[in-house]
C-alpha cells in the first residue's frame, strides 16, 4: 500500500500484458514466498510475454519453467502452498486447463473446507481466455462457468490494463485460491496505469466496476466483452441513448449490489460474454437480477453470448463472438416490451 | 443397572437395505463381550459376521435364521438378565421373546440401493413442524429507493394498456411497488374526460359506472333501503372540551399525541356505548338474530383519493386515550395514502363521520352497512348561546345520530346521543359516570 | 457364488508371486521369524528397536480391528482396513524423522498412530462427521486423499518447497514421504509426479504399498512392468522390499531417507505386502480371490514373524506382552468411546470453512440457511 501523503505514482502507458507483468513484478518484490510456475514462462517470458524479464529479475528458483503437465503444475503448486509458498501458476491456454481440472476442483477448491479450515492454499492460476485472435482450436475457450460453479474458488477476469495491474496483485495476496482470467485478445490494449502497489483506495477483488455511466440500460460484461460493451455504448450515444456499462471483474462471487443499483436505475439489463449462453454466467446474473429487481425491470434480462456450439474455426469466429450489433439489438429488444 | 440394549441391523455396505440371517452364533442366555460375533448375515454384496456392540447377556434373538430383515430392524436384545421379567422357557433359542421387555420393532424407512454412502433416506411425506413462519424477504437493506416507479412486468404492461402513467399511481404493494389493483383503480379514478383541444365543451360527459364508485353506491343503497334510518340531532357547547385539549397540549405526557376534537368525540362515543351496549350491535337477517358486540370496532369515515372508505380501529374501547389518538392518526394517514388494508375495512361496529371538515353544520348520515348507528359530526362554530344565564358566543357543535330503528328504538338512540353530548359539554362527568 | 477369477492374469500373478516368496524379496526378517541379510539393506537390529516396532504394529492392528467392528455395528459408514500392511507402514514411518512430512492415501492407520494421531480423528471421516480428522501440521501427516494418486503431486510440490527452504537455510534437512498403492500407480497424476520429482530432484520418497489388489484388479494386471522397475525408468532411486518384513522396510526407508536427505535423487520403494481384508467393508473379496492365496499370505503375517523373532531371542521383557495387550485393549475402548462421541457436523461450519475471507454473498446465504433452520420446531438451539 502507498504511504499516506506520498505523491501518487506517475501514470505509464502500458499494454494489458505489460500491466500484468508489472503487477507480478510488484507482487514478487513485496513477498518472497511468491513464485511463478508455468510452461515457457521463464526463459521465453510466456507465449504472450506476460512474464518477460521476471526470471532475470527474480531467478529461476522463483520463476520456474515447469514440465509440460498441467495437472502437475497445479498439483505441485498445492504442495508448495502447503509448505508455505504462494505459487502463481500459468496455464498456457484456456483449452489446456482441463487436465488440471481435478486438481483445481477436487483439491484446490476443497482443501480448506475438508481440513475444517486448517489448510490454506493461496494459489493463483492465471489463464489467458477467450477468442478473437484467429487461433486454432482449443485456444479460444471460455470455461469460467465450470470454475464459478465450484464452491471454494474465487474467479476473476481483468478487462483493462489499470485493473489488471491491481487485480493480479490482489489475487496473489488473496489467501483463497483464485482463477485469474486474462482476455488474450486484449493483451495488446494500451492504457495509462499507475504502476506500483495497490493503494488502499482501490476497489476490492470482489468489486465490479462502473466503466461508463448511463441511464437507459445496463450492459454487464467481463474480460474481453467489456470493450465490446463500451463500443456499443459509444455507438448508442450517437443515436441518443445512454447506456451504463459495468465491468463485472469478479465472476465468483458476483458484486450483485452494484448490479442491482444500476438495474434499478435503468430498468434494463444485458449480459455479454463469449462463453456459450447455456448455463453461462449470464444465466446466473439474469436469475439473480430477476429475484432482486423484479419490480424494477422493464424487460427480461437479455444475454448476448457465444452460440451453443464448439468454438468455430478462426475465419468464422467473428460470426460467433458477441459484437456491437448483437449487443445493440439486445438492448433495443428491451425497449419493445 | 437394568439395561437392555437392542442391536438393529446396520447397513454394512454403503446403501444396503436388508440382509438375510444365515446363522446365529450365540444363544439366549449366553454371555458376550463387546465385539464377540453374534450372527452371520448375508447381504447383496457379501456374507458378513456382525459383532456385538455391547457386553452382556443375550436376552432375545429377534430374527430367525433364514429370515430377511430390513436395515434398522432390531435383531437381538442384550443386557442385564435382571431387567427382564420371567421369560417363557425357550425350546428353540431363536423363538424366545421375553414379555414386555422388548419394544416393538420399528418399521425402518425404505431406502433404495445405492453404491456409495448411507444412501438416501426417504423422509416422511409431511411438513417439518414450524416454530415461526418462513421468513418472507423484506426489502433489502442498503438498497436505495428507486426514482422510477416499481411494478412487476405484467403490471407495467397493464398500465401501458390502460394508459396509466405509473409515476402518478400511489403504490400499495408490500415491496413498495404498484400493484395490479393500484393500476386498475388509478384507471377508474381518472377524472371523467376533460374537454380536449380547442372548441366548445361537449354537451355531455360519460363515465362508466365501475370500480369503487359502483361498490360504494351499492353499499349505500343497501344500507339506506334496508335499515329504517332515524336521525336525531343535538347541538352542544364544546368549550370545555376544547379547553381540555388545550390543557392536554401543555401536558408533557401528551407531547407526541395528536390532540383533536375527534379524539374527545371518539372517547365520548365509546363511553356512551359502554353504557348502552345494545347500540353496538348488528341486525343479521340471514341468521335471524341481532348480534351485540363486546368490543367497539370504531370506524372513521374518510374521504380519500380513491373514494369514501371507512377503516376501523379494532377494540377501540380497550385503548387508552393516548393509544386511541395514535390509532386515529395512523388510520387517517393510511387512508389518505390510499394504503388501508381490506382487513381494516371489515368488522366495524360503530362509525363516526365528520362532515364538519367540509364546513357544514349537520347531515343525515347513512349507516355503514351492518352497523346499528352512526354519529355524524358537523363543524365547530361560534354561535350565540345560553351560558350561565347570559347570551355568549360559544363554540357549538351539532351531532347527528342516525340509527337502525329495527334494533335501536327512539329511547335508546336518544339516550345514546344525549350521553355523548353531555360528555362533550362537560368532559369531567366521565369521572363519575 | 464361489470365487470367480475375473482376470486371467490373476493366475499368472499368483504364479509370479510364488516365485517371490519372502526369500526372493529383499528383506531382513523371513516369514518364519529368522533374521537374514539382503544386499543394500543394513540395520542394527536391537531388542529395543524390535519391541518398539512390534508394539506399533500390534496397536495399529488393534485400532484397525476395533474400527472394523464399529463399522459392522453401524457406527461407521465405511472402513478401509490395513490389516496385513502394518509392517509396510510402521517400518517406513519409523524410518523417518518427525519433521519429515508424510502424505498418506486413505489406508495408513498404522502409520498415523505412529505420528500420534488420535484414533477418533482417524474415524471421523468414515463416520460421516467430517472430511478430515486431524491437524496435518501438528503431526506432519497430511489429511487423507481419496482421489487416487492426487497426493503424489502434492508431495512432490511440497518437497520442492522443502528444497527451496533448504537453499535459504542449509540446516533444514527434512524430506517428504508419500504413500500410495499399486492401483494408484496407474494414474496420470502418479506418473506426472514420478517424472516431475525426478526431473526436478525433489526430496521425496514415493512409498508404494503393493498390496496386490486394487479392489478386484490384481497388481499383475495393473502394470506391464514391475513398479520398482518403472520407477527406475523415471530416474528414481528405486528399491524393492518384502513389505511384511518390518525390519527390511525400516532399513530400506532409512537408506532412502538418508540418500534423499543428502541431496540424492528422489526415491521409490515398492513394498510387497497383502491386503488381508477387502478393499473396504462394502467389498466382498471372496468373489475375486482364492482362499488359498489369502492363506499363503496369512503365513507371512508381519506381526507373527516378528513375535517369533522376539521369542526366539528372548527380547521381550517380562510382562511386555501383557502390558501391550492391556494397552491395546485400552486403545480399543478409547477408540470406541471416542467414535460414539464424535459430534455431528454443522453445515454452518462448512460455510465458514469454505473461504479464508467470506464473500458477502456467501455470508448472506449462510445467514439465510441459519434463519431457515431456526424456523423449525425441532431445531436444536
Amino acid at each position: 500500500m502507498t504511504t499516506p501523503g506520498s505523491t501518487a505514482p506517475p501514470l505509464t502507458t502500458l499494454t494489458l500484458g505489460a500491466a500484468l507483468n508489472a503487477g507480478l513484478r510488484q507482487a514478487m518484490a513485496d513477498d518472497d514466498t511468491v513464485m511463478l510456475v508455468g510452461e515457457d514462462i521463464g526463459r521465453l517470458g510466456g507465449v504472450f510475454r506476460v512474464t518477460a524479464g521476471l526470471q532475470d529479475a527474480f531467478g529461476a528458483d522463483r520463476v520456474v519453467d515447469s514440465l509440460l503437465a498441467e495437472s502437475g503444475i497445479v498439483g505441485t503448486a498445492i504442495g508448495l502452498a502447503l509448505r508455505g509458498y504462494r505459487p502463481v501458476c500459468e496455464i498456457q491456454f484456456d483449452g489446456f486447463v482441463y487436465p488440471a481440472f481435478d486438481q483445481i476442483v477436487s483439491q484446490l477448491a476443497k482443501m480448506r473446507a475438508r481440513s475444517n479450515g486448517r489448510l490454506s492454499l493461496p494459489v493463483t492460476i492465471r489463464i489467458p481466455v477467450g477468442g478473437g485472435i484467429g487461433a486454432v482450436e482449443h485456444h479460444s475457450e471460455s470455461n469460467e462457468a465450470y470454475f464459478c460453479h465450484t464452491a471454494g474458488l474465487r474467479v476473476v477476469a481483468c478487462a483493462s490494463p489499470a485493473d489488471a495491474h491491481w487485480m493480479i496483485q490482489q489475487a496473489v495476496a488473496c489467501d483463497d485460491p483464485v482463477i485469474f482470467y486474462e482476455p488474450k485478445q486484449r493483451y495488446w490494449d494500451k492504457a495509462d496505469v499507475a504502476v506500483g502497489p495497490v493503494p488502499g483506495s482501490a476497489p476490492g477483488l470482489g468489486a465490479a466496476r462502473l466503466a461508463r455511466q448511463g441511464d437507459d440500460a445496463t450492459l454487464i460484461a467481463y474480460g474481453p466483452t467489456v470493450r465490446t460493451a463500451l463500443d456499443a455504448a459509444t455507438v448508442a450515444a450517437g443515436e441518443g441513448r445512454s447506456y451504463e456499462v459495468i465491468d463485472l471483474r469478479s465472476l465468483s462471487p458476483i458484486d450483485l449490489p452494484l448490479l442491482e443499483r444500476s438495474v434499478r436505475k435503468t430498468g434494463r439489463a444485458v449480459v455479454i460474454h463469449e462463453a456459450p449462453s447455456f448455463v453461462g454466467l449470464g444465466a446466473e446474473i439474469a436469475a439473480a437480477l430477476t429475484e432482486r429487481c423484479f419490480t424494477a425491470l422493464e424487460a427480461p434480462v437479455q444475454r448476448v453470448c457465444g452460440y451453443n456450439v464448439p468454438y468455430p474455426p478462426a475465419r468464422a469466429e467473428r460470426l460467433y463472438l458477441p459484437d456491437i450489433d448483437r449487443v445493440l439489438d439486445a438492448v433495443d429488444a428491451t425497449f419493445s416490451y | 443397572m437394568a439395561e437392555i440394549n437392542q442391536f438393529r441391523l446396520p447397513d454394512v455396505g454403503e446403501g444396503l437395505t436388508e440382509a438375510e440371517i444365515v446363522a446365529w452364533r450365540v444363544a439366549v442366555g449366553d454371555t458376550v463381550l463387546t465385539n464377540d460375533t453374534l450372527v452371520e448375515v448375508e447381504t447383496a454384496k457379501a456374507v458378513v459376521e456382525l459383532p456385538s456392540p455391547f457386553p452382556g447377556t443375550v436376552l432375545a434373538l429377534l430374527a430367525e435364521a433364514g429370515q430377511t430383515v430390513q436395515v434398522g430392524t432390531p435383531i437381538v436384545a442384550i443386557g442385564d438378565p435382571a431387567a427382564v421379567p420371567a421369560a417363557p422357557a425357550a425350546a428353540a433359542p431363536e423363538a424366545a421373546v421375553p414379555e414386555a421387555a422388548v419394544p416393538e420393532a420399528a418399521v425402518p424407512e425404505e431406502r433404495p440401493e445405492v453404491l456409495v454412502g448411507y444412501g438416501p433416506t426417504r423422509t416422511t411425506v409431511a411438513r417439518r413442524p414450524r416454530r415461526s413462519p418462513a421468513v418472507p424477504v423484506p426489502g433489502r437493506p442498503g438498497v436505495p429507493a428507486s426514482r422510477r416507479p416499481l411494478a412487476p412486468p405484467p403490471v407495467r404492461k397493464l398500465a401501458r394498456n390502460l394508459g396509466v402513467d405509473l409515476t402518478t399511481v400511489e403504490p400499495t404493494g408490500t415491496r413498495g411497488h404498484v400493484t395490479r389493483q393500484d393500476v386498475q383503480q388509478a384507471s377508474e379514478n381518472r377524472r371523467p374526460g376533460r374537454p380536449a383541444g380547442p372548441g366548445a365543451p361537449p354537451a355531455e360527459i360519460r363515465t362508466p359506472i365501475q370500480g369503487i364508485r359502483k361498490r360504494t353506491a351499492a353499499a349505500v343503497v343497501a344500507s339506506a333501503f334496508t335499515a329504517p334510518h332515524v336521525t336525531e340531532w343535538l347541538t352542544v357547547d364544546v368549550k370545555r372540551s376544547l379547553r381540555l385539549l388545550e390543557t392536554l397540549r401543555d401536558d408533557p405526557s401528551y407531547r407526541d399525541v395528536r390532540l383533536t376534537p375527534l379524539l374527545l368525540i371518539a372517547r365520548a362515543v365509546l363511553h356512551a356505548l359502554a353504557a348502552h351496549p345494545e347500540a353496538n350491535a348488528s341486525w343479521r337477517a340471514d341468521t335471524n338474530e341481532i348480534v351485540q358486540f363486546r368490543d367497539v370496532n370504531l370506524g372513521i369515515a374518510a374521504a380519500t383519493p380513491r373514494g369514501l372508505v371507512v377503516p376501523n380501529i379494532p377494540a377501540a374501547n380497550r385503548l387508552t386515550a393516548r393509544a386511541l389518538a395514535a390509532a386515529l392518526a395512523e388510520l387517517t394517514a393510511t387512508a389518505r395514502a390510499g394504503k388501508t388494508t381490506t382487513e381494516r375495512l371489515r368488522h366495524g361496529t360503530f362509525t363516526i363521520t365528520n362532515f364538519g371538515v367540509f364546513g357544514v353544520d349537520g347531515a343525515t348520515p347513512i349507516l355503514n352497512p351492518g352497523e346499528a348507528a352512526i354519529l355524524g359530526v358537523g363543524r365547530i362554530a361560534e354561535r350565540p348561546w345560553a351560558h350561565k344565564g347570559k347570551v355568549r358566543l360559544r363554540p357549538v357543535l351539532t351531532l347527528a345520530l342516525s340509527f337502525d330503528h329495527r334494533l335501536v328504538d327512539g329511547e335508546l338512540g336518544s339516550e345514546l346521543l344525549a350521553h355523548i353530548g353531555r360528555l362533550l359539554e362537560r368532559p369531567e362527568l366521565s369521572i363519575v359516570t | 457364488m464361489t470365487g470367480q477369477l475375473l482376470h486371467p492374469q490373476a493366475a499368472a500373478g499368483s504364479a509370479r508371486e510364488e516365485g517371490e516368496t519372502s526369500e526372493a524379496l529383499p528383506g531382513l526378517l523371513a516369514a518364519d521369524g529368522t533374521l537374514r541379510s539382503s544386499p543394500g539393506l543394513s540395520l542394527d537390529v536391537t531388542p529395543r528397536l524390535a519391541c518398539g516396532l512390534y508394539r506399533d504394529m500390534v496397536l495399529g492392528r488393534r485400532l484397525d480391528q476395533e474400527a472394523y467392528h464399529l463399522q459392522r455395528q453401524g457406527e461407521l459408514g465405511l472402513w478401509l482396513s490395513c490389516r496385513g500392511q502394518e509392517a509396510a507402514q510402521v517400518g517406513s514411518i519409523r524410518g523417518l524423522n518427525d519433521g519429515d512430512y508424510v502424505f498418506p492415501s486413505y489406508r495408513e492407520q498404522a502409520a498415523a498412530l505412529c505420528r500420534g494421531i488420535d484414533p477418533a480423528g482417524l474415524l471421523a471421516q468414515w463416520r460421516g462427521c467430517s472430511h478430515s480428522g486431524w491437524d496435518p501440521t501438528a503431526h506432519n501427516f497430511h489429511i487423507y486423499s481419496l482421489v487416487l494418486a492426487t497426493q503424489l503431486l502434492h508431495a512432490t510440490g511440497y518437497a520442492l518447497g522443502v528444497a527451496r527452504d533448504r537453499k535459504r537455510d542449509p540446516l533444514i534437512d527434512d524430506i517428504v514421504l508419500v504413500y500410495f498403492g499399486d492401483g494408484a500407480a496407474s494414474q496420470g497424476d502418479a506418473n506426472e509426479a514420478f517424472n516431475w520429482a525426478a526431473a526436478s530432484n525433489a526430496p521425496v520418497i514415493f512409498f508404494c504399498q503393493n498390496n496386490q489388489w486394487a479392489i478386484s484388479t490384481p497388481s499383475s494386471a495393473q502394470s506391464s512392468t514391475r513398479l520398482h522397475q518403472r520407477a527406475e525408468g523415471f530416474g528414481l532411486r528405486s528399491a524393492l522390499v518384502d513389505g511384511n518384513d518390518v525390519l527390511g522396510v525400516h532399513a530400506a526407508t532409512r537408506a532412502a531417507a538418508a540418500s534423499v536427505r543428502a541431496g540424492g535423487r528422489p526415491a521409490f520403494i515398492e513394498a510387497v505386502t497383502y491386503r488381508m481384508a477387502g478393499h473396504s467393508t462394502s467389498d466382498n473379496p471372496d468373489i475375486y480371490r482364492e482362499a488359498d492365496e489369502v492363506a499363503r499370505w496369512q503365513a507371512r503375517d508381519p506381526i507373527v514373524r516378528l513375535r517369533a523373532l522376539l521369542d526366539a531371542r528372548g527380547w521381550a521383557e517380562p510382562g511386555f506382552y501383557q502390558a501391550l495387550e492391556s494397552e491395546a485393549d485400552a486403545l480399543a475402548a478409547q477408540t470406541r468411546e471416542a467414535c460414539l462421541a464424535l459430534p455431528p457436523p454443522r453445515l454452518e461450519d462448512t460455510f465458514r470453512n469454505t473461504f479464508a475471507a467470506e464473500p458477502a454473498s456467501l455470508r448472506e446465504e449462510r445467514e439465510g440457511y441459519t434463519t431457515y433452520q431456526e424456523s423449525f420446531d425441532d431445531h436444536a438451539r
